[in-house]
């Protein structure tokens, strides 16, 4: 190996301090009236050897401790150049367990460990309100009034916002389109922690009726308002009516964190109007629950201590307001928990399996070192003879362990790199800050720290083992002291932990598939295939609540004639769109009970047709007709689970219930069961089946519903044919949210999917080095004993008694393995569970899959040792020794 | 050549480096240079060879007792100069004052033996 840079300057410098000097010496004699060949000589003659001199200064420069791990560096350098075989194997092995690590730990970084970008982010929390009804607390949202009465009250908080996601719609800038966006408290961006880069946030007035102002996002006012300077102060058609936007917030501005990013903030202003005067706005509705609190702790304050204050607050006002408020507590939690919420255990069961693979991968790297090791004890031993102390010798082999480790972090970020893209399209779309994965300085960071721990682990032991004892013996033999009962004991140690960390991975990868599988199989309780789901928005300004039903009443039927298209409802809220809503009603007959304690049910409004279209099967009864209108008996469709818990003992049909629900009457009405629908999953697969009941869209449409149009063909042309029959209808409508369900249902478990591929992609890893790693210790115990097998086969031992011979060895070690593998696995099966909520706990099936895996792997891998130990030839082997 | 070489003394370890920093006190200068002086102020009887000279050199830069930098000689060629630092100042200082001790002591015992012969 070259010097080191500095070095090599050093002697450059030197070099030419040397040759001015004889320059000097040579100027002065032809002055003196030398000859400039003789000058030229006698310089040179006085000098002397030039080398020697430069050889004497070097000497006395010394060597620093860097120079010294330099020249380390350099001999392990050409050790490893001289065992190709052994170097490439090696950084492979630890490039792939450090790069998947690398990977991994960029992904969590980005998605768990990244700070919120606001200023004193771990000062922010959000704020729920729990519903303690029924035993249990069920963390919800909130409504206004409570917003409003905790902002007055709570001492513990620097500021409070209130923010819900909302849809806009948008005219005067080409065509209608529809803009994610959010209606927030005017306290909203100072309480974050970020203010508008252009003009200004909201101010405490303009939360009133009929201030109709807007901030818009950077990317809104780049893409939609020409990023013109004047933006500030522009008119804004939003939901049809005119807004003037106030700010524009910096570029890389989002909250609340959603899939799509708001585009649009409006006040609460938004919420409060009401569509004829006397009417109750929603925001003073203490019953309506639909916002989201993001509060900022007072420096100082805990989460802990604001926690006690909301409780005591929460106590106060269900004191105040046992209508609405009783049994409803409220709960803090760090803003970043919320957030991260369910991607985080996943993630981190995903970094401890891929850390399982980095152990794999040392072991096997410590198995091939130690090998090496003691195939070079008579190199060992010779340098001993020469003087190397036992220091120096184990310095050299952490040198060559070291070497190893900085090519295979290398080969590992370069794999992390690349992997990157592939892992992050595998996760779920809707996880925060997967699109800024990056490998970057902690990341880097932390590979370096792994391959420093790999190069101590694989260098440091073997190391020790290759130096022990005394090396001299070895001077002068070729055949090494290997074999001996401590080497085999640590190589089978070596197997043992692998095989146990393989089988660990190995039922975790078992485990998610059978779950996903069980996931994927389960039946929703509608056919999803075929279907596309979409919705429309109506502006309140020119839909009120009668016209809406009016429209989709004409649409439905239009929808329905389209080519191709068999069948067109609507639904809201539509299944596995991730809401759910739930309305308390009262039952019939002498049950009457305070409003705290009334019963509680799924609910939903669809149009006629609706259950045909979805093909959810009706039990009892009949589906709602278009005489289930605004002018017609109320009537309600309840399902199966309803009509068990609530009619356990009676005929449904023609029963009665109150929800407390109503649209055009003065009075909530009592409506009666005209049918029973099979359970169908409403927000997860995995939830069980709930009571719910639905009533016809003309009697309580309360929100925007989604469209699902069933086709008797293709569903892809559905979309776009569905889009010409609202512009005809209306051109000013955006449609949004155009979805199959097919891929609703598909998102639904997106996590649950990415956890299986990756577990999988880890476990085949692991088994893969696994395999590989009882390979390469059985051949080397099988090269070891082809003396042994000779003598054997000479004795007349057949083929098959060597083999089992060279095999009892393979087996007994992976037997091993695998039930400290198992082991492990069941003490770790409610930490899986824990954080893979859809596995269920390893049993006996998973561990015999697993077994046979194995056992089938490592049997292949011992294949080719064996079939050496087998055609050992005894005459050679007997002649050679 | 021969004869000159015959005259050499060969200096006492530790002070070549006495020498050298005496040199650059009076003036900052090349290795060639301080080879040059120290021959000439010793009459042509203390002749340096590279071989001491630049690992005495390096030497006493590694201990910061002198300072190197390159400059263009009054010869326009680009040569390595050194400086005394105040630390080499006062080293000198303490060298010269136990090589005068060093002196003195062995002077007196060199005298006392010739007072006894006589």
């Amino acid at each position: 190996m070259r010097p080191p840079l500095w070095r090599r300057r050093q002697d450059e410098e030197l070099d030419e301090e040397l040759q001015s000097h004889l320059r000097l010496a040579i100027a002065d004699r032809i002055e003196r009236g030398e000859s400039p060949e003789a000058a030229a000589s006698s310089a040179r003659r006085e000098f002397g050897n030039e080398l020697l001199v430069k050889d004497t200064v070097r000497d006395m420069w010394g060597w620093t401790p860097i120079e010294q791990l330099w020249h380390d560096l350099g001999h392990a350098r050409r050790a490893l150049w001289k065992a190709p075989a052994f170097t490439l194997a090696a950084t492979l092995t630890l490039g792939l367990g450090i790069g998947v690590n690398a990977a991994m730990f960029s992904i969590v970084r980005a998605v768990v460990l990244r700070p919120l970008p606001f200023p004193n982010p771990d000062r922010l929390v959000q704020i729920d309100e729990v519903d303690q009804r029924g035993g249990g607390d069920r963390r919800g949202a909130v409504s206004w009034p409570n917003f409003r009465d905790w902002q007055q009250r709570a001492a513990s908080f620097e500021s409070l916002a209130a923010h819900h996601v909302s849809n806009f719609t948008i005219t005067g800038i080409g065509p209608a389109q529809h803009v994610p966006g959010a209606v927030v408290s005017a306290s909203f961006f100072e309480t974050l922690g970020v203010n508008p880069a252009i003009g200004r946030g909201f101010a405490p007035g303009e939360e009133r009726a009929g201030s109709d102002v807007a901030v818009v996002s950077d990317a809104f006012w780049r893409d939609q308002l020409g990023a013109r300077a004047d933006a500030v102060g522009a008119d804004l058609t939003i939901d049809g009516r005119p807004f003037v936007v106030v700010g524009v917030m910096p570029a890389g501005f989002v909250f609340p964190i959603a899939s799509p990013a708001p585009l649009v903030w409006v006040t609460s202003a938004q919420d409060a109007r009401v569509e004829s005067a006397g009417d109750t706005p929603i925001t003073e509705e203490r019953g309506a629950h639909y916002i989201q609190v993001v509060g900022r702790l007072r420096e100082n304050v805990s989460v802990t201590e604001a926690q006690a204050e909301m409780t005591s607050i929460a106590a106060v006002l269900a004191r105040d307001y046992p209508n609405d408020n009783l049994n409803r507590s409220a709960a803090v939690l760090p803003q970043l928990e919320v957030v991260v919420g369910e991607a985080r255990r996943p993630l981190l069961f995903l970094l401890a399996a891929v850390a399982c693979v980095l152990l794999i991968a040392c072991v096997n790297l410590a198995n091939l070192m130690t090998a090496r090791g003691i195939a070079r004890q008579p190199e060992l031993a010779l340098r001993v003879a020469l003087g190397g102390s036992r220091l120096r010798m184990i310095r050299l082999l952490m040198a060559e362990a070291a070497a190893l480790a900085v090519l295979a972090a290398t080969v590992g970020l370069a794999l992390a790199w690349s992997s990157k893209r592939l892992l992050v399209q595998l996760a779920p779309a809707d996880v925060r800050g997967l699109d800024q994965v990056t490998i970057d300085g902690p990341v880097l960071a932390y590979t370096t720290a792994a391959a420093a721990i790999c190069a101590l682990v694989v260098g440091v032991i073997p190391a020790f083992r290759a130096t022990r004892g005394d090396l001299r013996s070895n001077l002068g033999t070729s055949r090494t002291a290997a074999g001996t009962r401590s080497q085999s004991r640590w190589l089978s140690g070596l197997i043992v932990v692998e095989t146990a960390a393989g089988v660990v991975l190995l039922v975790a990868a078992t485990l998610v598939i059978g779950g996903l599988d069980r996931l994927s199989h389960t039946n929703p309780g509608f056919d999803v295939s075929q279907v596309t789901t979409l919705r429309v928005s109506l502006p309140d300004s020119r839909y009120p609540f009668r016209e809406q039903i009016a429209f989709y009443d004409r649409l439905l039927p239009d929808l329905a004639r389209l080519p191709g298209v068999s069948g067109a409802a609507l639904v809201g809220p539509l299944p596995l769109s991730g809401s759910r809503f739930g309305i308390s009603f009262d039952l019939p007959g002498d049950r009457a009970v305070e409003t705290a304690k009334r019963p509680s049910a799924g609910f939903a409004f669809v149009s006629p047709g609706y259950f045909r279209a979805m093909r959810i099967p009706l039990i009892q009864g009949r589906e709602f007709s278009a005489s289930d209108n605004d002018g017609g008996p109320r009537v309600v469709v309840v399902n199966e689970s309803f009509a068990r818990r609530f009619f356990p003992n009676a005929d449904p049909i023609g029963q009665r219930i109150k929800p407390g629900l109503s649209t055009t009457e003065p009075e909530t009405p009592w409506r009666e069961i005209v049918g029973v629908a099979a359970d169908v999953k409403q927000v997860s697969l995995r939830e069980e089946p709930a009571p719910m009941y639905f009533v016809p869209y003309a009697q309580g449409m309360i929100t925007t519903p989604h469209l699902v149009i069933r086709s008797a063909g293709a569903a892809e042309t559905v979309p776009e044919s569905a889009r010409r029959v609202i512009a005809a209808a209306d051109p000013e409508l955006a449609v949004y949210d155009v979805r199959t369900l097919e891929a609703r249902l598909a998102d639904t478990f997106a996590t649950q999917r990415f956890a299986t591929w990756l577990l999988t992609l880890f476990a085949g890893l692991g088994l893969l080095l696994t395999a590989i790693g009882v390979y390469g210790v059985l051949a080397y115990s099988v090269s070891q004993r082809v003396h042994e097998f000779g003598v054997r086969a000479a004795l007349g031992a057949s083929p098959g008694q060597i083999a089992s011979a060279a095999m009892t060895t393979a087996a007994r070690m992976v037997v091993a393995g695998l039930i400290a593998g198992i082991v492990i696995a069941t003490a770790l099966g409610q930490v899986m569970q824990g954080a893979l909520e859809f596995v269920d706990r390893p049993g006996l099936e998973t561990f015999v899959t697993v077994a046979a895996i194995l056992l089938v792997v490592a049997g292949v891998s011992t294949l080719a040792p064996i079939r050496r130990a087998v055609r050992t030839d005894p005459m050679q082997t007997l002649r050679s020794n | 050549m021969a004869a000159t070489r015959k005259n050499r003394i060969e200096l006492l370890q530790g002070t070549l480096d006495m020498l050298i920093l005496e040199q650059l006190r009076w003036t900052p200068s090349h290795g060639y240079g301080i080879g040059q002086a120290i021959r000439a102020h010793s009459g042509d009887l203390l002749r340096v060879d590279a071989g001491s000279l630049y690992p005495a050199l390096h030497r006493l830069e590694r201990q910061g007792l002198v300072k190197a930098q390159w400059e263009i000689s009054d010869r326009k060629q680009r040569t390595r100069v050194y400086r005394l630092t105040p630390g080499g100042r006062k080293h000198l200082a303490g060298e010269r004052s136990r090589w005068e001790q060093l002196q003195a002591a062995i002077g007196g015992v060199l005298n006392r033996a010739r007072t006894d012969e006589a």
